[in-house]
């Protein structure tokens, strides 16, 4: 059995010596040229003339476009995949991410005004340089918290407000009530702090037009290249058998790479116009602007419990910012995984949530790396922390009062969502003795009385995984089917290549899916390739995204091939002269039960292609494709718990320890499961003390353009992680394996954040606003001292 | 970038020749700063004199009663430097405290100060030490050396040779950087040399600059107890996304005890 084993990733090879082939890399027997563009130095601007004379004139230039080319040409706009308006009820205004500005107004800093395509990348930034655009500043708003205030500046005046929509959710009157009844009610303010995913490969993307075929290609750094194909219909109107999307080796993606963006498509036209493959590489400055933001809520909450510290009800009214534009996958979050999954790992009877999404200057924001659940983790966790810490009931005791018991599952939450499967107590007696817990407290007692400042945070939820199914998507306002697809090929010399709807760009596909095709298939896992990333070579596919792979992709190559198995069988019992139920396939061989009889299943593959001794109904070949559409999403859960060192000088937060038990259900590589999980927890580590998308609030510029300033978590940041593992099946996949790609950035931010109020409260601090920076934690405490006195 | 013509000489006055010859020359030295100012398209030049080939701009050596740094000494070699690390070793903890790994390799001394970063560790250096920068045609006191935002007293083509330490009785270093870049919010050399005490910050305003009330409470008591009650005003202090004002008059507090410390524990 291949599943289970930690077996080393099989694409490091080319990775770890420097033999990837990523977007950049590609060579064509054409000349690439390259494109530059002309963004918006102003959060909201007229755009009143653009002058590209001179531009056009210099070395080089092959062409220059704009959004009057744009509209000339009669191209459209990135539709949405996920889009606001199609909600059931909801009254919502979309304004899309436009490609290019086509309507005279740009309202974010960065948005692209034009396009040189030259000769060479100089050539074309040095002409993108020499256009004059001239500009009427208009008044900008960045700020989420006051974006419906009455003397905001409107993003899209048309609309009247800058409200995208309302979205309620829940038992509205059941947690008035709850509320009103409650022993102890605890009130806070918590703001979730605009990050991006800062991927290590930056967006590039390369576009080519085959005039004598009358054929497209995209190479692009993306996770979905069939949905990227798709989009380009609404774009660009090309029908989808004209496109070939490539997405080949990508550097990262976390969500952000999921999109159809405005550099991806405007290559493509200029590939077109100028009759020649154009490429851009994005600048690590261009994408920390230009990559789609993410998280930005503004939320107040309330929490009330009864007098033992189980949680009656709790009430949050959240501003989630959209940026300037709605993205495209944007109400995905708003609209599916926020709101869902705001129960985490509790058995809370009335939970109510008002979501106001709200148009802002600023960069669009859209999914990544947990996408609503990092937001609902840190809402819930801190009411929880704070009410524990008033009512003065030990934090982690509270928590395990409130937790789902086991003999509830499957479980419903207030929120209308079923957990298939869990055990939530479990998971917290395993951390409790990871952790040493009643050792830590006796260490941070001790540690206060000779004034150090160390603080223990706990956080516990689950995550909704594994997109689809696909109706349920659909209902929850996806307008792409939530499935993916797998082929197996059997050669007819007994290799196999699998082709997958996913993509893998970190996740080490070609090992755990080669692991569960092996199992199946009974052959070696070196007799295996992957092909992913195509669209001319794999049929259909949805991407990977949402920690979905797994149980839709993965699972679509188990059944494929499941079926080349009972295809093979029926061929090696007709050419063994037995049924095809008496036989067993392991090792490469097909052996009749109970005999030594034996067939290699290479022979059979041989005679399936090329033998006519066959049953007569039997098909020629010996190739299978499976659409999997899930029974259900995956939940997977997790318990984290931290410690942190305030300095008490500085207010600088070094985090000491670090443990996380997840049930993901069944795992196929424990390994591929651990860098998963490190991974998402470095990234909740930079959204709890550093990461920030940060604007000038007066003026509406960008202020963390660069490394220099936007601060991502370094080694020296980062503790050893103590991970341990419960596992309870999933019921919506035949493996039972859940999703496991998120847990960390899920959890980690509101377990860090906890740790750093419980090291403070006893000063006074009762919150600081994501990230906890030195300089804001330091100002909290000054402000403590102030009120104290 | 924009164009530029590449010139390598290899001597100094072959550079200084190149440098007086064109209109719009820079002398290159690691290029730790230069080149991603180019690379952002912010800063060109016609002529970018790289001074890495002139051999007799970089090594240590210690004199009487001091350290010579030679200009293209990179920031690792100050680090490994048996001489620094037997007089100064706080010269050599600041060194290790620049950039990671990358930038301590191809940074220079010379190219710091010139730079002026107004969160260079370098000029704190150099300011609390005490320092002497030798250029091609004078010697410049660190006290009149640092000017003002990126600026220094250096005349237009100039070249900075070398840099004298005075070995100092004590002297102590303490650094906090910022989350992003790790360049000092706020930093502090601290050093007492025959009952006089020089006390540098850097990360804090537009440039480096001593702290005199410090500096006189450590010459009767250099201990870091001296300087309690001392309150540095946040007037004139930078504020950005790391760190405003107060937190960093806070910050100086704070690192100037800690490089006291650091002293103290030599």
């Amino acid at each position: 059995m291949y599943v289970g084993q930690a077996i080393r990733r099989r694409e490091d090879e080319r990775f770890l010596r420097g033999r990837g082939r990523f977007v950049e890399d590609i060579t064509l027997d054409q000349p690439i040229a390259h494109a530059a563009f002309v963004r918006s130095p102003h959060a909201h601007a007229a755009v009143t003339h653009v002058d590209t004379a001179q531009a056009a004139a210099m070395p080089g230039v092959l062409a220059v476009l704009t959004g009057a080319d744009w509209t000339a040409a009669g191209h459209g706009e990135a539709e949405g995949v996920w889009p606001v308006k199609d909600m059931s009820g909801a009254d919502s205004r979309t304004a899309y991410r436009p490609l290019i500005c086509v309507d005279g107004v740009v309202r974010c800093v960065g948005e692209i005004v034009a396009m040189v395509v030259a000769e060479d990348r100089h050539q074309a930034l040095d002409a993108a340089e020499a256009i004059e655009v001239a500009y009427e500043e208009k008044p900008a708003n960045t700020i989420t918290a006051g974006a419906l205030d009455p003397d905001i500046p409107l993003v899209h005046p048309a609309f009247g407000t800058n409200e995208v929509m309302v979205t309620e959710h829940g038992l509205k009157e059941e947690t008035e009530a709850a509320l009103a009844n409650a022993h102890h009610v605890t009130e806070v303010v918590v703001p979730t702090n605009r990050v991006t995913a800062a991927s290590m490969e930056p967006r590039a993307y390369l576009g080519h037009y085959d005039r004598v075929n009358d054929r497209y290609t995209v190479w692009t750094t993306n996770q979905a290249p069939h949905i990227v194909r798709r989009y380009f219909t609404k774009s660009l109107h090309i029908p989808e058998h004209k496109l070939r999307v490539i997405a080949p080796d990508v550097g990262g993606g976390f969500g952000m790479k999921l999109y159809h963006y405005p550099e991806e498509g405007l290559v493509l036209w200029g590939a077109i116009v100028c009759d020649r493959p154009v490429r851009w590489v994005g600048t690590r400055s261009e994408c920390l602007l230009g990559d789609t933001h993410a998280r930005d809520h503004h939320t107040v909450g309330r929490m009330g419990f009864d007098e033992n510290g189980k949680i009656l009800g709790v009430k949050f009214e959240t501003l989630a910012a959209f940026g300037a534009y709605e993205s495209q996958w944007q109400a995905s979050i708003t609209n599916a995984y926020h709101f869902t999954m705001l129960s985490l790992a509790y058995d809370i009877p009335a939970i109510h949530t008002q979501v106001r999404a709200v148009y802002t200057n600023a960069t669009p924001v859209d999914a990544y790396r947990g996408a609503g659940r990092p937001e609902a983790v840190y809402q819930v966790e801190r009411m929880i922390e704070n009410g524990a810490q008033e009512m003065g009931i030990d934090p982690l005791e509270l928590r395990a009062r409130n937790l789902i018991p086991p003999e509830k599952f499957p479980y419903q939450t207030a929120l209308g969502i079923t957990y298939d499967s869990g055990d939530p107590p479990v998971l917290m007696g395993k951390i409790k003795a990871l952790a040493d817990y009643d050792a830590l407290r006796a260490e941070q007692a001790r540690l206060r009385a000779e004034g150090q400042w160390m603080g223990i945070g706990i956080s516990a939820f689950f995550d909704m995984a594994g997109a689809g199914p696909v109706k349920m998507m659909n209902d929850l306002g996806a307008k792409v089917g939530c499935y993916d697809v797998a082929s197996v090929r059997v050669h007819p010399d007994g290799r196999i290549t699998v082709f997958a709807g996913s993509h893998s760009h970190g996740q080490g596909h070609e090992t755990t899916w080669s692991q569960i095709a092996a199992d199946r298939l009974g052959c070696d896992i070196d007799h295996i390739d992957l092909v992913e990333g195509d669209t001319d070579r794999v049929p259909m596919g949805i991407g990977t995204w949402g920690s979905r792979s797994l149980s839709t992709a993965g699972m679509a190559v188990y059944t494929a091939a499941d079926r080349v198995v009972a295809k093979a069988k029926r061929m090696a019992a007709h050419m063994m002269e037995c049924a095809p139920e008496d036989l067993d396939l392991a090792d490469g061989e097909f052996t009749v039960k109970g005999t030594d009889r034996k067939l290699s299943f290479a022979a059979v593959a041989n005679a399936s292609y090329h033998s006519g001794d066959r049953p007569s109904d039997l098909e020629i070949g010996l190739e299978e494709t499976s659409f999997f559409d899930p029974a259900d999403c995956t939940y997977p859960s997790a318990i984290h718990l931290c410690v942190v060192l305030v300095d008490p000088e500085t207010c600088a937060v070094t985090l000491r320890n670090y443990w996380a038990v997840d049930d993901v259900g069944t795992v196929i590589n424990p390994m591929v499961l651990h860098g998963q999980v490190h991974g998402g927890l470095v990234q909740g580590i930079g959204q709890a003390l550093m990461e920030e998308c940060a604007y000038d609030a007066e003026s509406g510029q960008y202020l963390s353009g660069t490394f220099m300033d936007y601060a991502i978590p370094h080694a020296e940041d980062v503790p050893s992680f103590g991970l341990d593992a419960h596992f309870t099946r999933a019921l919506g996949n035949p493996l039972g394996a859940k999703g496991a790609g998120e847990s960390g950035t899920i959890g980690a931010p509101a377990c860090i954040c906890n740790g750093v109020i419980d090291a403070l409260w006893h000063l006074g601090v009762r919150q600081i606003t994501q990230p906890m920076t030195p300089k804001k934690i330091w100002r909290a405490i000054e402000d403590a001292k102030r009120t104290q006195h | 970038m924009y164009p530029f013509t590449y010139h390598r000489p290899a001597s100094l006055d072959d550079a200084k020749a190149r440098l007086s010859a064109s209109e719009d020359g820079r002398p290159l030295a690691g290029g730790m700063s230069l080149l991603p100012t180019m690379r952002f398209r912010l800063t060109s030049c016609a002529d970018l004199v790289d001074l890495n080939g002139i051999e007799a701009l970089a090594g240590i050596e210690r004199g009487d009663g001091h350290v010579r740094i030679g200009a293209m000494t990179r920031h690792a070699a100050v680090v490994e430097s048996p001489e620094v690390g037997e007089a100064i070793p706080a010269l050599a903890a600041l060194a290790g405290s620049i950039g990671d790994v990358q930038v301590r390799n191809r940074g220079t001394i010379g190219g710091s100060i010139c730079f002026a970063d107004p969160a260079a560790d370098y000029p704190a250096g150099l300011l609390g030490l005490g320092a002497t920068v030798n250029t091609d045609r004078r010697a410049i006191a660190a006290d009149d050396f640092f000017t003002g935002l990126y600026e220094t007293a250096l005349e237009d083509g100039e070249i900075v040779v070398s840099v004298d330490f005075p070995v100092p009785a004590r002297a102590g270093w303490a650094k906090f950087g910022n989350q992003a870049s790790r360049f000092a919010v706020v930093a502090v050399m601290v050093s007492l040399s025959g009952g006089s005490v020089r006390l540098a910050v850097t990360g804090a305003r537009s440039h480096v600059f001593r702290v005199p009330e410090m500096e006189q409470a450590l010459a009767g008591d250099f201990s870091a107890e001296a300087m309690d009650g001392i309150a540095v005003s946040s007037e004139g202090l930078n504020e950005d996304l790391h760190a405003d004002k107060d937190y960093r008059a806070h910050l100086i507090g704070v690192m100037a005890k800690r490089a006291v410390r650091d002293a103290l524990a030599q």
